[in-house]
């Protein structure tokens, strides 16, 4: 800090005089705070603080000035100040009439006991069954109503879902199934190596591929990609008002914002499990190939014999459940923000968690339910 | 006339497919009251986001300071950005934050006061700006439009700046309010010797407050005189905005 901008506040015990000398500045005080509180104040003495060498005086500075003149005060010495031009008198005034407004301290949090948070959760959370459910109710009158009007379908809007939510996931979904397709069959090769059931890779891969990894992994991708856009999208178009401004209309954002997703993942969703299911079983296979030596046609034909379309359809059955899942969650997080820009994250955090947890518990409902039918 | 706090010279911006500004030349004092005035669409908020560093100009040389923003490090960058305040269109406070959190940031990350003489000081400022005390603890989204413009004409003034930019302060505030926001202009830059560029719509806030206005049409400045002579002034633009 060079020379000019420094600050000071220097006391001449000979005259009772306290120079403010040059920049007080909201940069340049704290030093000047620290050297005040520790020197040694006078007491019962007549002072006066010049401002003759004050280049520079903001606010903080007047602030700091009348805290020191406070404090000079209370050691019953009588202050003046002098050589301080007009401007800095009105900052200084200023500083003085608005001190009742300066001793304001915000009520401190109150203290809730357990029992009262453990209630404000549970009513939370009914809330938001109670919401997810008016939501659902709102979304199949509108479906049935649609049913009569095509036009009511906003079939643009769908094609754009489809577009963002399947199309565009189409890589990422592919490349990972691939992957697991591989994974699967490593670590199901190594023990079936030891038994020389090598053909068997087929069946066993094949049962897991297409009744359990392709749908859930699939589930987790769009999960974790569009019900978290979903959110957030409808979350902004919250906090900006649009879907006020759709309210104002007469329009319902249900049935043109809500109705086009649910409708468009629905579509989309069966078509991303067997792409889902075509790489993984790609990957199982040029596994099994390479490690296994099991052939192409060889793996192919003993999955068409072994587990067969049955099964491939039984994964396929999870996915309108699924994908009505992830919208509805991803649609009704969007409507509960409020407010401001951290309400969008945590409720698009919500809304991946929620979604990912729904599609679990799915998944495990089938899992039961087909062991009932004996599937 | 004292060294100019801001000189733009030949100042052109490309945006969105068409010139915005063909030619801006604007020479702005220490001490003054600037109003920038024109149509919707004229270019105007641009000119203060060129100043603040916010958009890299197509072409034109803009001194800040005596400083040519186009050529300067980084560092000195921010030590101008330090001396900047700035009041934005829709006030963009942090949503995240209360009111006084608000005004405490600046003066967090800049500076090393203590807590309590940092809150004092935010409360002095809030006082200033003519909030209530009882909205120190709330948050943005629970105030008022108008109290949210104050609230961030509070941290805009948090840091003592001695250049003020002001995006159109008294939209959509009740005359009353517009009236002691022009009030507050005017203390600041006899107090504090602030220099403040105003953006604004509001004639009566312009005619109170400013010293000269420029206004700016065709993408160039058509006119930078006082607004009493500046009504008076027959080039069609500036008539067809009187009339």
């Amino acid at each position: 800090m060079d020379e000019s901008t420094k600050a000071s506040f220097t006391f001449d015990a000979t005259q009772n005089l306290y120079l403010c000398e040059g920049h007080w500045s909201i940069l340049n005080i704290n030093a000047l705070t620290e050297h005040f509180n520790q020197s040694p104040l006078p007491v019962d003495k007549s002072l006066t603080i010049s401002g003759a060498d004050l280049h520079y005086f903001d606010s903080a500075g007047a602030l700091l000035l009348f805290q020191c003149l406070e404090k000079l005060k209370q050691n019953n010495n009588q202050v003046e100040l002098i050589e301080f031009n007009d401007h800095q008198q009105a900052l200084f005034s200023l500083v003085v009439d608005k001190q009742p407004a300066l001793k304001y301290k915000a009520p401190s949090a109150t203290y809730h006991p357990m029992i009262y948070q453990l209630g404000k959760e549970a009513v939370h959370k009914f809330n938001q069954i109670d919401g997810l459910i008016i939501l659902i109710g709102n979304l199949s009158d509108k479906l049935f109503t649609a049913c009569g009007q095509w036009r009511r379908f906003q079939c643009p809007s769908i094609v754009a879902n489809i577009h963002n939510a399947g199309i565009t996931a189409l890589p990422i979904i592919g490349l990972l199934s691939f992957l697991i397709g591989v994974v699967l069959a490593y670590q199901m090769g190594l023990q079936l190596e030891n038994y020389g059931a090598n053909i068997f890779i087929a069946y066993l891969s094949g049962m897991a591929i297409f009744r359990e990894f392709a749908p859930l992994i699939t589930a987790i991708i769009v999960a974790g990609r569009t019900s978290s856009a979903f959110t957030a999208q409808i979350g902004s178009m919250k906090i900006n008002e649009e879907i006020d401004a759709l309210y104002t209309m007469g329009l319902s954002p249900i049935e043109l914002i809500v109705l086009p997703k649910v409708l468009g993942l629905f579509i989309i969703f069966p078509l991303l499990i067997f792409w889902a299911d075509l790489f993984s079983i790609f990957g199982a296979m040029l596994m099994s190939k390479f490690m296994l030596h099991v052939g192409y046609s060889d793996f192919l034909s003993r999955l068409q014999d072994s587990v067969g379309l049955k099964q491939m359809m039984l994964g396929l059955y999870k996915a309108p459940v699924f994908a009505i899942l992830i919208a509805l969650v991803g649609c009704f997080q969007g409507f509960q923000v409020g407010g401001s820009a951290d309400s969008v994250g945590s409720q698009t955090t919500k809304s991946v968690v929620q979604a990912l947890f729904l599609i679990i518990i799915a998944d495990a409902t089938f899992s039961i339910v087909y062991s009932w039918l004996d599937l | 006339m004292s060294k100019p706090i801001i000189e733009i010279t030949g100042l052109k911006n490309y945006l969105g497919h068409q010139w915005v500004h063909t030619d801006v030349n604007l020479t702005i004092y220490p001490g003054e009251i600037l109003a920038i005035i024109g149509g919707s669409g004229s270019g105007k908020t641009t000119i203060l986001r060129s100043i603040l560093m916010l958009q890299k100009p197509t072409a034109g040389k803009i001194t800040v300071f005596g400083q040519d923003i186009e050529t300067i490090s980084d560092k000195a960058a921010d030590a101008i950005r330090r001396r900047l305040g700035m009041l934005f269109q829709h006030s963009a406070l942090f949503s995240a934050m209360t009111v006084l959190e608000n005004i405490m940031f600046p003066m967090q990350e800049f500076t090393t006061l203590s807590k309590p003489f940092m809150h004092k000081l935010a409360l002095l400022k809030l006082s200033l700006v003519g909030l209530p005390k009882d909205a120190a603890h709330k948050h943005p989204s629970e105030l008022s439009g108008g109290m949210q413009r104050r609230a961030a004409a509070a941290r805009a003034i948090a840091m003592d700046p001695e250049l003020l930019f002001l995006d159109e302060p008294t939209t959509g505030l009740d005359p009353i309010s517009a009236r002691r926001f022009d009030e507050l202009v005017i203390f600041l830059r006899d107090t504090l010797n602030l220099t403040v560029v105003m953006v604004s719509h509001d004639i009566e806030s312009v005619k109170r407050c400013s010293d000269r206005v420029a206004f700016i049409g065709d993408g160039k400045i058509l006119s930078l005189e006082p607004i009493h002579d500046l009504m008076k002034n027959p080039h069609p633009l500036i008539a067809d905005y009187f009339s």
